[in-house]
């Protein structure tokens, strides 16, 4: 019995050695017989019968009783025996197990620890990495500054050179020189938008749509195949200006690059709810339709900024165009042409876009005035205008006198005289009031021009006297009173004393040279020719003679 | 040397890149007259040519107007003048066609005629 309650496959618990179990009831058995048979003895003999087989019954009852209790005190000794082996047991086991899990405790600790050592220097050469990251941006962004300050400066100047010189051959070399920079500044500024530093220069004034579309054509390569349709009245603010024009620049580099460099890129922009929507279209390759979805979810504004591990190669324009759409909430999309390439439509929000009027649509074109009534306003001027004073004065020099164009005449009058405004203004005040107060009687008293009959006065805008007196000046060379107006302080005195000898080199000269006081100089030229010409014919010279002998001559 | 107000487009793109005129119909002096009003869509030199030269106006006060080098209006002009749109007239031609020479007898009598004004 004890070695079936023994635990399995655990060590045997001590057995104490037992005694066999029939001993209790042999002895319990012989000590009831011989109380019975001392009973039975000692017994009445009417009484023995019942009393032995009572008594026996008894002791057999009790032989069973203790036979039972001696064997479950046995058996619950050797329980609870088995009950201390099994604690015993349980506890060695217990104890190994939080030893084992002691010793991998302290393993895992150490583990942890060096895990952590681990993380923290990963940490650190992130940390590292990001700073290296970060300084090689903040170097590209500034070196990408400086080259798109340098591009800047240089086109400015190139445009100065190409005001300077008019020989075709120079300018042909200027305009080449021109695009060549422009397309490096389109380099400077997209390696500027990749590295996070601002695009390029910032416009003060919305630029308008056709200024924006030919900017960009004109920093790329093929632009000559670029056309230009439909140019709306639009403009777009300046400070996105720059960042949109940029984006179209990119934009027509790729369609330009994949497609035949016979074909034409057609460029649209249209004013629609949205804003201005601007369509490239070239004829080149079909893009596959994974190509296009490829190239729309760069450019898409969805995705997360710059991620510069993204670029491919020298391929950045289509990461700038995403960029540049992210940053001024463009939304652009491709889609196959019907010309058989692929078109790219930009939607420019219409919160970039202001109207354009349409005097400011034409450039820099001042309304002339109006040739009849008064003149309400002067109408305002940009300052650098009033360099080019002489050449608005000096037509009128050249043909007073032809009845039909004096309304042209005096309307360029008007014009330089609005544009010398200050001037005007000044020689009001100071000792040139005469002269003044005579030319408005001459416009009063032949407001259609000499040749017309004399009409009723009319107001005459107060600066037209002063042309009259730069006139006078001019022909005369006497500098008389008040200041003289810019155009003629430039010229050369020299070219309006030496009358006649004018020829046509002279004039040639002052077509190469484009500055004011050569324009004046070659329109006097223009004189010049005429009168030689004339005293070629008659042989009289006149000049310089004082104006009082010609009265006296009379 | 940059002015602020300078436009972002440059020179090559208002001609296609040419520097050159096709024509030698122009001189500094040279009148222009517009034949047709500016349509929508023209480039807006082109248009603003048109606007200006309603009167002869003569090539260098269209080329300080539009603040171009005069090489690149006449350009402009060339392209103007073989669509047609403009017609050109030199200014002795003109002179002639009005049968008025620039008499310096005449220039005197004005001018005297001016001052006793």
């Amino acid at each position: 019995m004890s070695e079936s309650l023994s635990p399995p496959g655990g060590e045997q618990p001590p057995v104490r050695s037992q005694r066999p179990p029939f001993l209790t009831p042999a002895i319990s058995l012989l000590v009831c017989a011989a109380a019975v048979a001392a009973a039975v003895l000692f017994a009445p003999n009417d009484f023995r019968l019942p009393l032995a087989i009572g008594a026996s019954v008894a002791a057999l009852l009790l032989t069973a009783s203790v036979t039972a209790a001696v064997f479950y005190r046995g058996r619950a000794r050797q329980l609870t025996r088995e009950a201390h082996a099994y604690r015993a047991q349980a506890d060695a086991r217990v104890a190994a197990t939080i030893a084992a899990a002691q010793a991998r405790i302290a393993e895992s600790e150490s583990g942890i620890a060096a895990l952590r050592e681990q993380v923290a220097e990963q940490a650190r050469a992130a940390k590292e990495s990001e700073n290296r990251r970060a300084a090689a941006l903040a170097a590209f962004a500034g070196a990408a500054g400086r080259m798109q300050a340098a591009s800047t400066s240089m086109l400015a100047e190139l445009r100065e050179m190409e005001h300077r010189h008019a020989d075709p051959k120079v300018l042909a070399d200027l305009l080449e020189l021109d695009h060549r920079t422009a397309q490096a500044g389109r380099l400077a500024d997209s390696i500027a938008v990749l590295s996070g530093a601002r695009s390029g220069r910032r416009w003060a004034k919305p630029i308008a749509m056709e200024s924006i579309l030919r900017g960009a054509m004109g920093r790329v390569a093929g632009y000559q195949r670029v056309r230009l349709r439909a140019i709306t009245e639009i403009a777009i603010a300046g400070h996105a200006a720059e960042g949109v024009m940029h984006a179209l620049a990119e934009l027509l580099d790729n369609a330009c690059n994949f497609s035949p460099p016979t074909t034409e890129v057609h460029v649209y922009a249209a004013e629609v709810p949205a804003g201005v929507v601007i369509t490239i279209e070239d004829s080149g390759l079909v893009m596959s339709e994974s190509a296009l979805r490829r190239a729309e979810s760069a450019v898409t504004t969805r995705r997360r900024p710059t991620d510069l591990s993204s670029l491919s190669g020298t391929r950045l324009g289509l990461a700038v165009v995403g960029h540049l759409a992210r940053k001024h909430d463009l939304t652009i999309s491709y889609r196959p042409s019907a010309i058989g390439g692929t078109a790219v439509v930009v939607v420019v929000p219409r919160e970039l876009t202001t109207r354009l009027e349409r005097s400011t649509t034409s450039s820099r074109l001042t309304p002339l005035p109006a040739t009849t009534g008064p003149q309400p306003a002067v109408p305002p001027r940009p300052a650098a205008l009033t360099q080019h004073t002489p050449a608005a004065v000096l037509p009128t020099v050249h043909q007073p006198t032809a009845a039909a164009q004096l309304d042209t005449d005096r309307s360029v009058h008007e014009v330089s005289a609005a544009e010398s405004g200050k001037i005007g203004e000044d020689s009001t005040t100071s000792g040139g009031l005469p002269k003044r107060r005579r030319g408005s009687t001459l416009a009063s008293v032949h407001p259609d021009g000499l040749g017309a009959p004399a009409a009723p006065a009319r107001p005459r805008p107060p600066a037209s006297p002063n042309s009259l007196a730069a006139f006078q000046r001019a022909v005369t060379g006497r500098d008389s009173g008040g200041p003289a107006p810019a155009a003629f302080t430039n010229l050369d005195p020299a070219a309006l004393t030496n009358r006649g000898q004018g020829s046509a080199g002279d004039s040639g000269t002052g077509r190469g040279e484009f500055g004011a006081g050569a324009r004046a100089a070659s329109l006097l030229d223009g004189i010049r020719r005429g009168e030689s010409r004339r005293e070629n014919d008659g042989g009289t010279p006149h000049l310089p003679a004082p104006p009082t002998s010609w009265e006296t001559d009379r | 040397m940059t002015r602020p107000d300078e436009d972002p487009d440059r020179l090559y793109t208002l001609t296609g890149g040419r520097s050159q005129a096709d024509s030698d119909a122009f001189d500094l002096v040279t009148l222009v007259v517009s034949e047709c009003d500016p349509v929508r869509g023209m480039q807006s030199e082109h248009a603003a040519i048109l606007d200006m030269c309603r009167a002869p106006t003569a090539v260098v006060e269209i080329a300080a107007e539009l603040r171009l080098p005069v090489g690149i209006t006449i350009i402009l002009l060339s392209d103007l003048l073989a669509a047609g749109k403009i017609t050109v007239r030199h200014p002795e031609h003109a002179a002639r066609q009005w049968n008025w020479s620039p008499d310096t007898t005449t220039l005197e009598k004005v001018l005297v005629g001016l001052r006793k004004l």
